[in-house]
């Protein structure tokens, strides 16, 4: 394979999920920004998009990030027949590189197809560049402490996205050429499915952390659970979302849908105060797309120091409190 | 009846909370694994954060069955060096036979961060020499943290696999209920041994501590040692069509970080809400 | 006759103001225990008397105003700043206690580097007075781990010590002068000066008084030349607790002053050096600071002493350095343990000690092996020792239980006590302290006469000269 040649790549998509939206626009956005080519280059991107349903539905192949789709039907819960799936088509001729959105399900596509095809793949990534044959992606490391420069060897390549590609904007094509492989899955009793019974929960209700233009976050310093819940009352009489790091989920001082932080809710509001948050890694990328940052701490040399914009070395409780009487906001 | 086997895989790793700035500027810097050991090496070691969950689920699990007449025996399992000796005295005293896979110089002093194949088939390798029905392990760890051991795990000893797990019971014919965070939210199932269970953000997140008799009782157990030859694992090969760590950067996240005056609690916020926040949070 | 709740809290009015008097529920349950009985909030169960309200006043004269108050009325009195206290000098043994919290007290009132003193109100942090000290090039030289946390008032009314203590002193080497208010309203200052002849050290009546006879409303205390670009860390493992004792004691007798002086046993070693020493490991460590001629002399003579003991092996001195640079107790870290507890039922508690160098080893291993062979579920029962003068040393027993069988408020009759009475009967026996800094509080008031034996009279009388209607802190020194 020359460096003129077309590299194809295959963005692999779940179109049956509530998130199946987010997930495509991922793989679009990284797509057109995040894949580097070298001069010359170019890329034949599929999309292939597996879906639960009964009849194929227009809007999942809508969803879909390139022109070119090829659709599947699959059973729910599957995992292991969009493997198969995968697998038999890397087989036949296949693709280059395979993409496919951040979570479990990529994650699991990713190692088994490398361990399967004698290809190589990386998660989490950031940026992927195409030089000669390597991949030389980045990724967060270090939980979100540093950055490394990795490169893949082996090709097929597949790559999970960073699940900041979630956030970018991407409209999908208007018009797509699908090619559908209704036939290729059967709810095939012969092979076990990996889980039984399975039961979808309420999903946690974090949609307000999402999109909160002013968010409270209280850590740890909050100091127990009615310092807590002290907090949350200032942050509803300000009109702002309230969130929380992990150690106070850990302390069942709050619910977990309530958490910020790489293993909870990515948030992006245009004020954000942070109370009694030491800082770590994992939470600050939680909360680092916020406008303005404001730390309130006792400990002056909490990491959150160098990491606001404004500081103020304080009990979390009585600030927030304070904060309150001067804010008194309808929620946005 | 024969015992539910379980085989509980950790990590051991330096406690990079404790490292200050110059220290992960030291890191980012080192030119390789060895060099980047040297800037970690003088900090305690700690669990896995996962892993540690995934060791309390186990004990868990066997406590859970045990009421129920249900044998389990526990295995626990790391690869890795002499660090790991304290952590695996503290988890026979608990009740795992324990085993230690040493990677070889290849791997030694954080060689395998960056190279969940070559871990995941040491892994897998050991677990089958102990011979587990079900593979608890943390969902992710150590410096790489890319998830994917489980899965590579799971592929090479040809068993299904979920990730996410957050609490676990006995469920019946020696199944098991689990609870796990999937792409869309939190979802329950039951999973069939042979399997591998990934433990995630689980609210029991802490080991139980055995005491002094526990201790006693097993200090002259033998913890089973593997060299990687033992399990037929060839990590150099591994390790050589792995990917390649070439550069580390430091994330810059920071900003001015200019302290906000004032005596009292009051004053702060007063010259907070002045000072910063009212314009912001008046604009539309 | 005694009030009621509700005229207390009207009597606190008429004295500080509503806005100075807490009276939320959750606030004053929380109140009711201090470390000692931690579990009790950890677990959100509770069993002691509740306080009848929190009484924050601006100035001493507000002080003397609730004291005197409460003198006339008969209401038990706990002073209080930051609240770290471990013994139970804080909680409320009696019904409708006040809590007399000076954390309102916060002010710095004067840093003068001339004369290499400072001056400050009770609630200061003692955070913030280092901070601000060390803009001058100073620092206290007093270090416990509640540095982040403890208001000076409650560092000298436990008579604490500090982490670089076998430089600087405790305490009681610190404190130039003081302001402290009697239940009779009389507010008492004594003066700056670096010594005096003038008849008996009234000082000492007020440091380590442990709010029983008054309640400290200011203090000044010297300040010292801040060098840690010279500071120098020093380690060895060896196995025998006893030569590690030998060797402190060698260090001690040939004049050094390290700041740090510690060895500590293979149980407690394994908690915090595990990535160094063996199991059956003791370690030895040392850190000497201040001047660069005094450090590097200090360090080498260190050097020399323990090189003549070849059973003790150097370790690298970066895992010292590393080590101590982790040791205080920011809120991150006490929540941190408090959430471990939650989860696991497993408790660290501490209890020290102090001796003459014949004594200190005999102590540690009586009482430690009766504590394993007496006590049920132990998971760890180690110490070390930190605080070392040229005639003896302490010793800090450090032990981990799991609490089992019982509600998380029986944890201190199950276990805690019981571990405190084998401690205090093999120290007391061997003719050492039952408390070396962290105050007798009420945990250990039981014994109060067996510690004084026939001075007791002296410490009696205090109490009767000074609070003859027994309103200052019911059951601390002196039990109920």
């Amino acid at each position: 394979m020359t460096a003129a040649s077309s590299l194809r790549v295959a963005a692999v998509l779940d179109a049956s999920g509530l998130n199946a939206e987010r997930r495509a626009r991922a793989l679009g956005a990284f797509l057109r920004d995040g894949l580097h080519l070298q001069e010359g280059a170019t890329a034949a991107a599929v999309a292939h998009v597996f879906c639960a349903a009964d009849a194929l539905r227009d809007d999942m192949v809508a969803l879909a990030p390139t022109g070119d789709v090829r659709q599947i039907r699959t059973p729910s819960h599957r995992p292991d027949l969009i493997a198969a799936a995968l697998a038999a088509f890397e087989s036949g001729g296949g693709a280059d590189l395979y993409v496919f959105p951040g979570g479990p399900l990529g994650t699991e596509l990713a190692a088994r197809l490398a361990a399967r095809t004698g290809g190589t793949a990386l998660t989490g990534v950031l940026k992927a560049a195409v030089r000669g044959r390597v991949l030389s992606c980045r990724r967060a490391v270090f939980s979100s402490q540093l950055t490394a420069t990795i490169e893949l060897g082996p090709r097929p390549w597949y790559v999970t996205l960073d699940p900041s590609w979630e956030d970018a904007a991407f409209e999908p094509p208007a018009v797509h050429s699908v090619h559908v492989e209704a036939a290729l899955l059967r709810d095939d009793l012969s092979t076990l499915a990996p889980l039984q019974d399975v039961e979808e929960l309420k999903p946690p209700d974090t949609g307000d952390l999402e999109t909160a233009r002013f968010l409270v976050v209280a850590g740890r310093g909050a100091g127990s659970r009615g310092g807590v819940e002290r907090i949350a009352a200032a942050a509803a009489h300000m009109g702002a979302a309230f969130a929380v790091t992990r150690p106070v989920v850990m302390n069942a001082w709050a619910a977990p849908d309530r958490q910020v932080g790489v293993s909870g809710t990515r948030t992006a509001p245009a004020v954000c105060i942070v109370a009694g948050v030491s800082g770590a890694p994992a939470f600050l990328w939680g909360v680092e797309r916020a406008g303005f940052i404001a730390a309130v701490d006792t400990d002056d040399h909490a990491p959150i120091a160098r990491e606001a914009d404004a500081v103020l070395v304080a009990d979390a409780v009585a600030v927030l409190e304070a904060l309150a009487d001067l804010v008194h906001r309808p929620p946005d | 009846m024969s015992p539910m086997r379980i085989v509980v895989g950790f990590k051991v790793t330096p406690d990079y909370e404790a490292l200050r700035p110059a220290d992960w500027a030291r890191l980012a810097a080192a030119g390789g694994p060895a060099e980047r050991a040297e800037a970690a090496r003088y900090v305690r070691r700690v669990l896995g954060v996962f892993d540690e969950a995934a060791l309390e689920l186990a004990l868990r699990l066997r406590d859970a069955r045990a009421d129920h007449g249900l044998p389990t025996s526990l295995a626990a399992c790391t690869v890795g060096g002499r660090e790991a000796v304290p952590f695996l005295a503290t988890l026979q005293a608990l009740g795992f036979a324990c085993a230690r896979v040493d990677p070889g110089d290849a791997a030694a002093d954080g060689g395998l961060d960056f190279a969940p194949t070559a871990t995941a088939a040491l892994v897998a390798a050991c677990a089958q020499r102990l011979g587990g029905d079900v593979l608890l392990l943390g969902e992710r760890g150590g410096p790489g943290g890319s998830g994917t051991v489980p899965f590579l795990a799971a592929e090479a000893l040809g068993r299904p696999c979920v990730t996410g797990v957050t609490s676990l019971e006995p469920a019946e014919y020696e199944r098991l209920r689990v609870t796990f965070t999937a792409d869309d939210g939190p979802a329950r199932a039951v999973a069939v041994p042979p399997c591998v269970l990934a433990v995630g953000n689980a609210v029991v997140s802490m080991v139980r501590v055995p005491t002094l008799k526990e201790r006693l009782t097993v200090r002259d157990h033998p913890v089973a040692e593997y060299t990687a030859a033992d399990l037929g694992v060839d990590v150099g090969a591994l390790l050589a069509g792995s990917p390649a760590l070439t550069s580390l950067e430091p994330i810059d996240r920071r900003r001015s970080g200019v302290v906000v005056p004032g005596g009292t609690p009051a004053e702060k916020a007063r010259a907070l809400y002045d000072g910063h926040l009212r314009p912001r949070l008046e604009q539309p | 006759m005694s009030l009621s709740r509700e005229a207390i809290v009207e009597g606190l009015h008429g004295i500080v103001g509503p806005d100075a008097v807490v009276t939320d529920e959750r606030v004053l349950i929380e109140s009711s225990v201090d470390n000692f009985r931690k579990l009790q909030n950890i677990f959100d169960v509770h069993v002691m008397p509740v306080p009848a309200a929190i009484a924050m006043p601006k100035n001493a004269l507000e002080v003397a105003g609730i004291l005197s108050w409460a003198n006339e009325n008969g209401v038990n009195v706990i002073p209080r700043t930051g609240g770290t206290a471990t013994e139970g000098g804080l909680e409320s043994r009696t019904p409708d206690s006040v809590i007399v919290d000076g954390s309102a007290m916060n002010e710095i009132v004067k840093v003068d580097p001339y004369n290499m003193q400072a001056t400050v109100q009770c609630g200061v942090p003692l955070q913030a007075l280092e901070d601000r000290v060390r803009e001058d090039g100073l620092t206290t030289g007093h270090s416990p781990q509640s540095k982040p946390v403890a208001h000076l008032g409650g560092l000298v009314a436990t008579r604490s010590i500090g982490q670089f203590s076998t430089l600087y002193g405790g305490i009681e080497d610190m404190v130039v002068g003081l302001e402290a208010v009697f239940p009779n309203g009389e507010i008492c200052r004594i003066k700056n000066v670096p010594r005096r002849a003038a008849g008996p050290d009234i000082r000492h009546v007020v440091i380590g008084n442990e709010g029983a006879l008054c309640f400290i409303t200011e203090v000044t205390v010297k300040l010292f030349p801040y060098f840690p670009e010279n500071n120098r860390f020093l380690g060895w493992t060896l196995k025998d607790m006893a030569l590690g004792f030998e060797v402190l004691r060698e260090v001690m007798v040939n004049g050094y002053k390290p700041s740090v002086a510690r060895v500590y046993d293979p149980g407690d070693a394994g908690i915090h050096f595990s990535h160094f020493a063996a199991p059956d490991d003791c370690v030895l460590l040392f850190m000497a600071e201040g001047a660069a001629g005094i450090a590097r002399a200090t360090a080498d003579g260190i050097q020399e002493i323990v090189d003549r003991h070849p059973e003790c092996t150097q370790v690298p001195s970066e895992y010292i350095e590393t080590w101590f640079n982790d040791l205080c107790w920011d809120a991150s870290k006490i929540t941190a343990e408090d959430e471990r507890i939650r989860q696991t039922r497993n408790v660290n508690r501490t209890t020290e000690i102090s001796a003459d160098w014949s004594s200190i080893n005999d102590i540690y291993q009586s009482a430690r092996q009766r504590i394993i062979d007496e006590i049920p579920d132990i998971t760890m029962m180690g110490g070390h020792s930190s605080h070392s003068y040229i005639n003896g040393t302490n010793m800090y027993f450090n032990y981990f239980f799991n609490v089992v069988g019982v509600g998380p408020e029986e944890e201190t009759e199950k276990y805690y006590l019981p571990i405190i009475g084998i401690i205090v009967e093999e120290t007391l026996r061997r003719g050492g302290s039952i408390v070396h800094h962290h105050g007798m509080g009420k945990a250990r008031a039981p014994w109060v006469k067996d510690e004084y034996g026939s001075s007791y009279y002296m410490l009696e009388t205090l109490k009767t000269a000074f609070d003859p209607r027994g309103i200052m802190n019911k059951g601390t020194i002196f039990p109920i």
